[in-house]
């Protein structure tokens, strides 16, 4: 899971935040500190088929 | 005679949140629990090491707007978190010898006066964690 910034609190807002061991990810989302990154995935790359 | 007089530099971050704006006294102590082995034929008492148990107390001032004391600490009721105390706020990001940061992994939060209300006051509360693993980073 990716996480970005809002408080400046973290850091900069904007910038990806990467959780350390121990750190309690559910309060920081909780209250607003961070967000979940939703950037769109990658699109597979699918050989097309043959049809006979 | 050698002192340390904090007027303005120490840093503190809780669950990764700065907070050293808001807090007026952190005090980080190390503790390894004392056990009487004490035994017939000795004088005096004699101790050895048991359990260490670290505690850091933090007086906050108290505030409920967006990202600041209440909506930081609020969820780590009952939950363990790292927490990270420097005499300097340059200590926390590059910590040396002089300015070292000390990191309590696993530190339990038992209680947090939500509302502390004073006529005339501003409004502080003062929080405990409690365990963990103490760590001292000098570089």
């Amino acid at each position: 899971m990716i996480y970005q910034i809002v408080s400046p609190r973290l850091g900069t807002p904007g910038d990806i935040y990467k959780p350390e061991a121990g750190v309690n990810v559910e309060a920081l989302l909780l209250h607003g500190f961070i967000v979940e990154d939703k950037a769109p995935p990658k699109s597979a790359k699918t050989k097309p088929t043959e049809k006979g | 005679m050698a002192t340390s007089t904090y007027l303005s530099n120490p840093g503190v971050l809780v669950n990764t949140v700065s907070l050293t704006d808001q807090c007026t006294s952190a005090t980080v102590t190390n503790t390894a629990e004392a056990l009487e082995s004490t035994a017939f034929g000795g004088t005096s008492r004699v101790f050895v090491s048991g359990l260490f148990n670290q505690e850091i107390t933090l007086d906050l001032y108290m505030s409920y707007a967006a990202t600041e004391t209440y909506a930081t600490l609020a969820a780590l009721v009952g939950t363990t978190t790292t927490v990270k105390v420097s005499n300097t706020v340059g200590g926390l990001t590059a910590p040396s010898a002089t300015e070292p940061r000390f990191e309590l992994v696993g530190a339990y939060l038992e209680a947090l006066p939500v509302i502390n209300a004073t006529m005339g006051e501003l409004s502080t509360i003062s929080i405990t964690f409690k365990g963990g693993v103490l760590t001292t980073v000098t570089a």
